[in-house]
Parts: structure tokens; sequence; C-alpha cells
């Protein structure tokens, strides 16, 4: 509808239409039904919509984890994927607005146990070594608040409102970390998160999972009837990309609170009641030139 | 690199505040700060020093390719090579760093593999050589210098970390991984808060943080603390063993604020122990009394009255104080020459490692 209104020819409304006589004629009323029946349907129809809203990343129950542990495991094929965005965080490191990753791939599943969660990128070289004086690994990290419900400053969190990142390179495989602000990432010893990563073709495929529940102070424990936000980071190791020079994402969130009337649903609805009100008005104009009889 | 009037000015300004009012400006938050002078025209490139701190600190674990304490021929690339070309430091107003490189491995030299075991027990009899092609390392261009013969000319520059007042490798690290300790302004590098990302690497101008890439963090000199803290040999206190060692003794260790001290005196007071390269801006705490060479000769091998390292190279090296520097050894000399006292002299020239070596000064609590 945007692209007909837009368009110079399309009919608009004259200055004449303030004198308003014509409203409540009969095709309102039509207009009127046929945007509640748009509704109604959508509303018994859900799965007719690409029903996600902005930053929501969908876990899917899965009964047992099957083969969720791997990257190409055949359990992830049913499991949507969200592309996230991301960008430099300009922090105060040379090189610090200088990165190469733009999009990361997210699959998020869960067992009664557990959180899985894929991420995958483009990068043609794998960078698994930081075996030598110049080279810098690829790395991929999630961000979770240690505090389930909160959803603190982006960049490493701060010191009320602390993060655990989950944190995987090509060379020295997974950490597990606590943050509460920029240079204050400390390494947790033991950590639960366990990583596997394959590299094909020109993109590296990483799973995360961690059991849900949280074994000690400062993890995160993740409830599987609440949402819990989640942010995404990647490194390009031949970029030297390390520390602040990142390319990370916004808050996203994990939706593993209950599936209907959520917050993804609400939002189509939301949509569609404003397609239905802008179809009501150019409707109700019609009906106005019409009974003017122009 | 080549200084500025501006800067020679406000160098030399701060010297005259330092001398006037005896307040040695410290690092904040540091109580003292342990310094050391090297006199370089005691160095005979022995290389005892280097040996020293190898075997202490840095044989193996990742750090074979590691010398915290280098003695390189000036002129000449250096170790890692061309390291006064890799940028890092302060800009000239002191409050930006300027970016630096991360040398490569082969800038470093790598620790070669040799042909011993052909020789010694396999009967071969090639020339005892590495297995490697080998094309530069440590020390390549030792003894090469410049110059036109019979006017050649070079002298060695022994280097560790420089303990910095104003230390752009502790700014770079976005972690505070690297710091300089309280009590006595050492730079270190805490072991556990590093995770690698060499930014201290890229920012010492003077190349003197090193990454050990088996244990994925960057390492450094340390000043031998454990050994000034008595926890050295017979558990007395000592020098670092670059000084300990060194055959010549050329070196005094002590604090720049010791006021007593000759290394006070050296650099506050005489004016004649000098950074190397105080356009970096990171206010080295490691002090050189400049070289000086024998006169430069005719072809026919007549001495002429030209000096032989040229001024302006020295003057590169260590600032334009340097001028001064040399003039007040010269004037110094001369009084000693003409039966007169010379305290200056005194100091250089001491052979009382109690002298030499003031590290127990503080240790009331001050
Ligand atoms: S010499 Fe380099 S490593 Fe040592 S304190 Fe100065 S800036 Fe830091
Ligand atoms: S031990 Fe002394 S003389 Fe020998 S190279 Fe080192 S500083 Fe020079």
């Amino acid at each position: 509808m945007g692209r007909d209104a837009d368009r110079p020819d399309a009919e608009r409304p004259g200055d004449d239409e303030v004198d308003d006589r014509g409203i409540g004629s009969r095709e309102l009323v039509v207009a009127a039904a046929l945007a509640l029946a748009v509704v109604a349907a959508t509303a018994a129809f859900p799965a007719a919509v690409d029903a996600r809203a902005a930053y929501e990343i969908p876990v899917e129950g899965q009964s047992s984890a099957g083969d969720l542990a791997e990257p190409t495991g055949d359990a992830w094929e049913s499991v949507e994927t969200v592309t996230v965005p991301l960008s430099s965080t300009g922090a105060a490191v040379p090189g610090g607005a200088d990165t190469t990753v733009e999009f990361v791939r997210v699959g998020a599943a869960r067992t009664d146990e557990r959180l899985y969660l894929r991420l995958s990128w483009s990068d043609p070289t794998a960078n698994e070594s930081t075996g030598s004086l110049r080279a810098f690994a690829d790395a991929a990290a999630v961000q979770l608040p240690v505090s389930s419900e909160s959803r603190p400053p982006i960049a490493m969190g701060s010191t009320d409102e602390r993060v655990n990142v989950w944190y995987w390179n090509a060379a020295d495989g997974t950490e597990s970390l606590l943050a509460g602000g920029a240079g204050s990432t400390t390494q947790m010893s033991e950590s639960a998160v366990e990583t596997t990563a394959t590299h094909t073709g020109d993109r590296w495929a990483v799973v995360f999972t961690r059991p849900l529940s949280a074994d000690r102070a400062n993890v995160t424990d993740v409830d599987p009837d609440q949402d819990v936000n989640a942010a995404f980071a990647v490194w390009e190791g031949s970029n030297d990309e390390r520390s602040g020079q990142k390319a990370a994402s916004e808050w996203y969130y994990l939706s593993l609170g209950p599936a209907e009337g959520g917050p993804p649903y609400e939002t189509v609805l939301w949509a569609l009641a404003g397609i239905a009100v802008v179809f009501t008005t150019l409707v109700t104009v019609e009906g106005i030139r019409r009974t003017r009889g122009e | 690199m080549s200084k500025t009037t501006d800067d020679a000015v406000r160098q030399a300004d701060e010297a005259a505040r330092q001398t006037d009012d005896g307040d040695v400006p410290l690092a904040e938050g540091v109580d003292h700060q342990v310094a050391m002078v090297m006199d370089l025209n005691k160095c005979i490139g022995c290389q005892t020093c280097t040996i020293a701190c190898k075997t202490n600190w840095t044989e193996s674990g990742g750090r074979e390719y590691m010398y915290w304490n280098n003695v390189e021929t000036k002129p000449g690339a250096g170790y890692p090579r061309d390291w006064e070309e890799m940028g890092g430091g302060w800009d000239e107003d002191g409050q930006s760093r300027t970016p630096g490189q991360l040398p490569e491995q082969e800038d470093y030299g790598r620790a070669w593999e040799f042909n011993h075991e052909a020789i010694m027990y396999e009967g071969s009899d090639e020339p005892l050589r590495p297995m490697e092609n080998a094309d530069w390392g440590p020390n390549w261009d030792e003894d090469e210098g410049t110059g036109e013969y019979p006017n050649s000319y070079y002298f060695y520059l022994p280097r560790i970390c420089n303990h910095c007042t104003h230390p752009s490798c502790v700014e770079a690290c976005p972690r505070s991984a690297i710091y300089k300790r309280e009590e006595d302004g050492i730079v270190l590098v805490d072991q556990d808060r590093c995770r690698g990302y060499r930014y201290c690497v890229e920012g010492c101008p003077y190349k003197k943080v090193f990454y050990n890439a088996q244990t994925k963090t960057s390492e450094k000199c340390i000043f031998c603390y454990p050994r000034i803290e008595g926890e050295g040999p017979e558990g007395e206190v000592r020098p670092p063993s670059c000084a300990e060692d060194c055959p010549p003794q050329l070196r005094h260790v002590g604090f720049l604020d010791d006021e007593d001290g000759p290394i006070y005196k050296l650099v506050n007071e005489y004016e004649v122990a000098l950074r190397l390269h105080p356009e970096y801006r990171t206010e080295p705490n490691v002090y050189y009394i400049p070289p000086f060479a024998p006169p430069q000769t005719s072809e026919s091998g007549e001495t002429v009255d030209a000096e032989r390292i040229p001024r302006n190279y020295l003057e590169e090296l260590f600032g334009p104080q340097v001028n001064e520097a040399l003039n007040t050894i010269n004037r110094e000399r001369d009084r000693v020459r003409q039966g007169e006292e010379s305290e200056l002299m005194e100091i250089l020239s001491t052979v009382n490692n109690d002298d030499q070596y003031r590290l127990e000064v503080f240790d009331d609590g001050a």
C-alpha cells in the first residue's frame, strides 16, 4: 500500500476533504468489515505469516538433543535461523572501527536440560592459530546477562549489571567469561559451556551449548519459560581483530517464554491492525469522493 | 624522529626544574622509581648481560626468541630489526599514542637448529652452521657500524625495558593487564589478566614487550624484581643480573628519586645520563652516558681534529642534550687531567659496587 500512496497519480484526499459529511457510508462499513476479516484470518492462521518480532531469536524445543551439538547436525534443519546484523563497536583500541564480518546467522534450540546456539558466518579464511607473533584467531561470542531478566549495557555490561560471555576462538577453544564493563573480562574456571566448530566452504559454524540451569553464582540461569537477552560478536583473525575490535550485534532475545500471545505474535497483530487502519482510511476517502459524485 | 626546538626547550626546562627544586617527577601513584644508568664508553659487546638475562628468564617455553636484555651495534638495525621505524610511544603533545607495529618473527630472528648432531656424533666434517636458511637474527649486523675506512665507527647499545614514567605499553592495554608497580615503578605484565592482544607490543616504541606464542600472553623484563627484593641468590638484595654480571660493571642501579645516589647526580645534577630517543616521550628510566670515540684520522694515519661519531647521529639517538652532556664530560675529564677533583668522574669510574648499586635506601618504609 505504501507504494500506491507514493505514486503521483494515486488518488489523494483533496483540500475539501476537511468538510467531512460522507463518513458512515456503506463503503466504510464494508472496509471495516474487510479489515476485521484480515485480522481475524491472521489470528486463525498465524503460521501463514513470518511471525517473528524484531530482535527475536526463536528457540525451538526438541525432545532429545540428537545431533544438535554438531554444527552440521540434521537436527538444525528444522530450526529457524535469524540473520543478525553486526557492526564494529568503535572501542578505543587501535583499529576499533575496522571490522569485516557483517552478519551472523543464529539458530537456537533447547531440550529440557540444555540450550544450543548455532552461530554461522561467512569467512573465507580459517585463522586457527595464535601460535605466532602476528597471528590472531577467528573467534565468536555470545553475551548473556548474568541476571536473566536484566538488559545490561551492550558493551560488556557494567559493574551493577554483569554479563556472561561464552567465548570461542579457533585456536584455543572455549572460555566462559564474566564481565562488568569494558576491560573487566575475567575467565571463569571450569566452564560448563561446550563448543563444536566447523569451517566448510567459506563459512564458520559454531555450536555453543550449556545446561540451562546455572551451576553456580555469576552464571546466567536460563529459565525455559522466560525470554533472555543475548548479543553476538565475531572476530576476523585475518584482519587482526581481537578485544574490542569486533563485529557485534545489538541485544536480541532468545524467545523461551510462552510461544502463543508472546511478543512475536503481538507484533504481527499490531502490524495487521496498522494495515487495517490505512486500508480503512483509503476506503473512507474513496467513499467521500463518491458521495460527492466526483 | 628528529627533535623539534620546542621539544628541546621543554626538556631543558624540565631538567632545570628538576635540578632547581630537587623534586624528581615520578609517575602518578608510584612511590619510588627504579632506574639504571649505562656508561656506553665501557661496553665491550660481550653479551654477558644478554646471556645472564636469558638463563634467568627466557631460556624456554616460547621465550626462545626473546632477549629482554639485548646488546646491539649502533649504527645498525638493532633487535628487532629496524625497531626504531616501528612507531609506538606518544605524539608531540604527549597525550595521544602514536600507532605502532607488531614486528614479524623474522625481525627478531628465529632460534636456529644447528648441525651439532652431525658434527659431534656422526663424524661429519661440514662446518658448524644453522640447518635452515639463516638470513637474519639478533646481532646479524654486529660490529658493522658505518663510515669509511679509516674513519668507520660503531658502538654497542645494551637495551632493556626502560620501566618508563609515561609508558605507552601500559596505556595501550584495554584490560590494564600491564601496569607500573606502586613501590618502585617496575612495569609488569599480569599474566592472569593478559589475554594476548599484543597492543602493548605494538605500543612500546622500544619493542621491549614480547608475545609468547606458547603461553599466549605478553612478557617482558621484570627488572629482576625478585633479586632487588632479596629473593635472589643467598637471600641478599642484588641488582638485576644484567648489571651484576657485566664484566666492566658499566651499570649503576638505584632509584631516580634517591637524591644522594649516583643516578640522581648523573641524570639530574650533571645531566650527562640521557634517555634513548626522548622524542618517543615515554620518559625512560634507563639512562645512557653517551659514547666517545677516538678522533678521525687522515689517509696517512694522522689524527685530525674531527669527531668520529657524528654529532647528528648522537642527537638522533639521545636528543640535543647530548651536546651539553659531552661538553660536561670533556670539561670534567680535563679537570682530572689537571689534577683537580671531579665528583662526576669519580662516579663514572668507581669500582665500588656499594656506590653503583643502591637498592636499599628506601627500605625503612619510606
Ligand atoms: S620500554 Fe616499552 S615496555 Fe618498557 S615501560 Fe617503556 S613503553 Fe613499556
Ligand atoms: S655485559 Fe656489560 S660489557 Fe658485556 S655486553 Fe652487556 S653491558 Fe656490554
